[in-house]
């Protein structure tokens, strides 16, 4: 539609160098603005140096700055310190972590968890995703992905809660499923791995969602259809044309979904069960709890991130060495 | 929430005799003069909104408050703005002094410039947690307890009468607490001091106690539906009838009993533990004048106390705060004597020993 | 493409559609319960919460509160992610994955520890708590949203476009701002949606950087304290429904915008 639309305005304007009167022609003729364009875009370098120089400060002070202060904090002995205490630096949080088998469940339990809800969540909004971008007529598509969006708009602790009246003893499904005659006594659904996982699919979906969704809509219809005409199968075509073509999507999906579900908190802590107990819970305990161990849960969240993100490393690796097969 | 009638003129009077009894109010008198604000960290509903109202008529000092909802987040912003705090007075529960003083986060309070100091219970206001290193450090406003809700159509009074009930097989998968807490109840359980005072002079015998309340939770974890943290969540659970009995603080159980859920609530017979809010001045707080003109002016009647107990369902340290409850809310917030018999107080001075060893057993217990 | 294929994939859709809605649903029935809990069984009914939530105050100045927090962010956001996304896009340079890896480092970072890493490094940097903090922290946790979605959009964007602008004697500012901006606008918009949402929602990063001043979800989560009343479910209830129709409002104004001007 985008497309359209600016292909429109580069035929219906004219060139900005010839057409004075309109806006484009005045700001490109008008002095000041070509000064200041001529230094911008004096030499490709220059021009360079002038796009990178905002993004690089930015992302260095900004996005570096807070995780290296996190760093150094996950290297001292004590933080906050008290006044007139020297500071020093040490590896024993990081060893704390090695040495310690009890911490390791929690934190296998967290990759495993976060891998199959990611898996879960791919498996339940692909069929979504793929029914939107190709079953529904441009018209109605956004309307429709909006009205999927409409709940992420309410917090996650009010929505966890409503997870719980839903689920909980009392809930609606159990009243539900009573009303019918299918059960006597309420189905225990509640601080399980499924609640915690109806809760975390919950808040995944929207991430999945976008990239499988621009990724099949950018697939051309023509290719299904050649693949049919080829006498290929409903199957057959999505296994071998649709897949292979929207694998980036779905790599960059799950990458996103994988890592931002290794970090939640609230969900898992208000649905899940005595035998949930996620990572992030053991960080925010040294957080939280046991109050003056900053540095202890700062470099567990370091080991947490580093293990997230050398799982992450290897599955892009595959999903690529994938693609490249399947082309072939 | 009824509507706080605050006796205007006696609030006055209190005021005008503080400044009469004390040689030097120049606190009072730079507070009338100078207005100013002054900052709280507290929890929703323990700062009465009619009170808040009058004080700032009345003194000229604007309140600012900031709601909290956790001790551990409130020690987190403290520490991260020391040693130059934007708060003047925070919400810290008794047991959690040590915490902050340790970390020079508090400044002793002094109670010679608080002329109604002697409006709170000496119970809260004199007991032994509640001196430290020699000096006071907050002024009780609120007592919770540890106790052992139930749902009445389900448990009997006879069966909540000890904590084992908590751990039998008859209530498999319908209950639930919360581990840390409990783990100073099983202490108590097994005939022991869960607060470690007693065995700071003998490490090795405190870290055999936690090990075995540590084995005994690990052991009945097949048993409970949920380790959960806060009190919303065991009110859900209560509502929702995903639990009948669990581990709860006497505030959310009151809550639940004021809103006519079939809810009741007792201090078994191995005995359990009180806590105190108590309302304490950041050390190197911005406007401590105005955090004394605070604190006094809170303390000054039993109806500001009575006013958080309705809000909040914890027990009020005034005396004669009961006098402005229905009989309903007293039903909710009173215990028999027999069972306040059994109840004893946090303690902070072995924390450092305790926590030491209850926290990893805590993170062995979930991940066991 | 068969017609059962279609069918069963109109039913996931729409059962989808159940288990994103069924909770909602829930929410906004149990603003209407006459009691300080949620959950059923409902005996009796009330439109006091929510009549009380227009009377409250502090609930509605958490709300405007947040809406303000959300909209500045989301401005910056989009703004830097925008600019580091035409940076990042298409082009080879020494050090571009290591720019793109820290560029996305913050949307990875656990929620608490984002938060705390935020406050030592505002007290670091001398910014004070409040809602200049609050904004600053919103932003920078979203850019990568912003950058994610617009490097997707670029990559799209056909080259032959730009250098018959270039060819046409436009500097490169003015090929931008005509060919590529126009070109983005969609993908900005979608971002932009995302980044007020997960601004508004926000709570972690909100509470370790604000000052007195609630935001909604800190309000919220201060509430709570005192149990999940049926008000809260009424205050998340009508701020959603605002924010949706402000949402919906911006959409269609924007949409009437682009049409003017095309």
């Amino acid at each position: 539609m985008t497309f359209e639309a600016s292909v429109r305005t580069e035929h219906g304007g004219t060139a900005p160098k010839t057409a004075d009167r309109t806006f484009w022609g005045r700001l490109a003729n008008w002095a000041p603005y070509r000064v200041l364009a001529g230094l911008a875009t004096a030499s490709p370098r220059r021009q360079f140096v002038i796009l990178a120089a905002l993004p690089l400060v930015w992302v260095l002070t900004q996005h570096l700055g807070p995780m290296l202060q996190m760093l150094r904090v996950s290297l001292t002995d004590a933080y906050p310190v008290a006044p007139n205490v020297q500071q020093s630096f040490t590896f024993e949080h990081y060893m704390k972590f090695f040495q310690d088998s009890l911490f390791w469940m929690p934190f296998f339990r967290t990759l495993t968890f976060a891998g199959v809800f990611t898996f879960c969540t791919l498996i339940l909004t692909y069929p979504v995703a793929y029914f939107l971008a190709r079953h529904v007529s441009q018209k109605n598509r956004m309307l429709m992905l909006l009205m999927l969006l409409i709940p992420f708009w309410v917090g996650e602790i009010v929505r966890t809660y409503a997870i719980m009246i839903l689920l909980g003893n009392t809930g609606a499904v159990n009243l539900l499923l009573k009303w019918l005659g299918f059960i006597d006594r309420p189905i225990p659904f509640m601080y399980t791995s499924f609640s915690m996982g109806v809760g975390i699919v919950y808040l995944t979906a929207l991430y999945m969602m976008l990239p499988l969704y621009s990724a099949l809509e950018k697939l051309p219809k023509s290719f299904n259809e050649a693949a049919a005409d080829l006498g290929a199968g409903a199957w057959t075509r999505f296994r071998r044309v649709t897949l292979p073509l929207t694998i980036e999507g779905i790599a960059s999906g799950c990458t996103l979904v994988f890592l931002i579900s290794t970090g939640f908190y609230a969900t898992p802590v208000l649905l899940g069960g005595p035998s949930t107990t996620v990572f992030a819970e053991t960080i925010a305990g040294f957080f939280h709890v046991a109050g003056d161990q900053w540095p202890t849960g700062a470099a567990f969240a370091t080991i947490m991130f580093l293990g997230a993100l050398l799982i992450t490393v290897t599955f892009q690796k595959i999903m690529n060495s994938l693609r490249k097969g399947d082309v072939r | 929430m009824s509507k706080l009638t605050l006796n205007r003129r006696r609030f006055l009077g209190t005021a005008a005799a503080g400044t009469a009894m004390l040689a030097s109010p120049a606190y009072l008198r730079k507070a009338y003069a100078q207005g100013g604000e002054v900052n709280i960290w507290t929890y929703n509903d323990f700062v009465p909104a009619a009170f808040k109202e009058q004080f700032e008529a009345e003194t000229g000092i604007k309140i600012n408050v900031r709601l909290v909802d956790d001790q551990g987040k409130q020690f987190n912003l403290l520490a991260a703005e020391a040693p130059n705090p934007t708060v003047d007075i925070m919400t810290v529960a008794g047991h959690r002094f040590l915490q902050f003083i340790e970390s020079d986060l508090l400044a002793p309070l002094d109670t010679d410039r608080l002329s109604n100091w002697g409006n709170i219970n000496p119970t809260f206001s004199e007991s032994d947690w509640a001196t430290i290193k020699g000096s006071k450090w907050g002024a009780p406003i609120l007592s919770g307890m540890e106790v052992l809700a139930y749902n009445t159509d389900y448990v009997t009074a006879e069966e909540a009468e000890t904590w084992d009930t908590l751990f039998s097989e008859k209530y498999k998968g319908q209950t639930a607490y919360v581990i840390q807490d409990m783990m100073s109840i099983v202490m108590l359980m097994m005939g022991y001091d869960g607060n470690m005072v007693a065995y700071m002079d003998d490490p090795e015998k405190a870290a055999a106690i936690v090990e075995e309340a540590k084995n005994f939770l690990i052991e009945k974890k097949p048993l409970v539906r949920k380790y959960y943290d806060g009190g919303a969540e065991v009110q859900q659970m209560f509502v929702n009838q995903d639990i009948v009995l669990g581990h709860s603080w006497n505030g959310p159980a009151a809550a639940l009993i004021n809103d006519g859920l079939p809810i009741a609530m007792s201090i078994p017979k191995e005995g359990s533990y009180g806590f105190v809010y108590t309302f304490n001045i950041a050390n190197n707080c911005p406007n401590p004048d105005n955090a004394y003109t605070f604190l006094n002016a809170i303390l000054g009647s039993p109806e500001i106390g009575a006013a958080m107990t309705k809000a909040s369902g914890f027990i009020s340290t005034y005396k004669g705060a009961s006098e402005f409850l229905t009989d309903a809310e007293k039903k909710a917030t009173s215990f028999p004597e027999e069972q306040l018999a059994n109840l004893q107080f946090f303690r902070a001075e072995a924390n450092e020993m305790k926590y030491g060893l209850v926290d990893p057993a805590v993170e062995a217990i979930k991940a066991a | 493409m068969t017609r059962g294929n279609r069918i069963l994939l109109s039913c996931i859709y729409w059962a989808f559609v159940l288990y994103v809605f069924v909770p909602l649903i829930l929410m906004v029935t149990m603003g209407f319960k006459d009691s300080k809990f949620i959950g059923f069984p409902i005996k009796s009914w009330t439109l006091d919460w929510y009549s009380g939530v227009f009377a409250n105050a502090e609930v509605l100045s958490a709300f405007t509160y947040s809406l303000v927090i959300a909209v500045l962010s989301t401005l910056i956001s989009v703004i830097v992610g925008t600019w580091i996304a035409v940076l990042l896009e298409g082009r080879k340079f020494w050090g571009r994955a290591l720019i793109f890896g820290i560029t996305v480092l913050p949307a990875l970072v656990p929620g608490i520890i984002s938060a705390i890493a935020f406050r030592i490094y505002a007290r670091y940097l001398g910014i004070e708590p409040g809602m200049g903090a609050i904004i600053w922290s919103h932003a920078v946790h979203n850019v990568p949203f912003v950058v994610l979605v617009l490097m997707a959009r670029l990559s799209t964007l056909p080259k032959s476009q730009t250098e018959a602008a270039r060819d046409l004697g436009a500097d490169p500012i003015i090929a931008f701002l005509r060919i590529t901006l126009p070109y983005l606008a969609p993908a900005i918009m979608g971002a932009s949606i995302f980044c007020l949402l997960l601004s508004f929602d926000d709570f972690v990063r909100s509470f370790f950087l604000g000052g007195y001043e609630p935001t909604l979800p800190v309000l919220i989560f201060a509430k709570l304290k005192s149990g999940m009343s049926p008000e809260i479910n009424a205050i998340a209830t009508v701020a959603l429904v605002i924010t949706a129709v402000l949402g919906i409002w911006a959409e269609r104004f924007t949409r009437r915008l682009n049409k003017e001007n095309g």
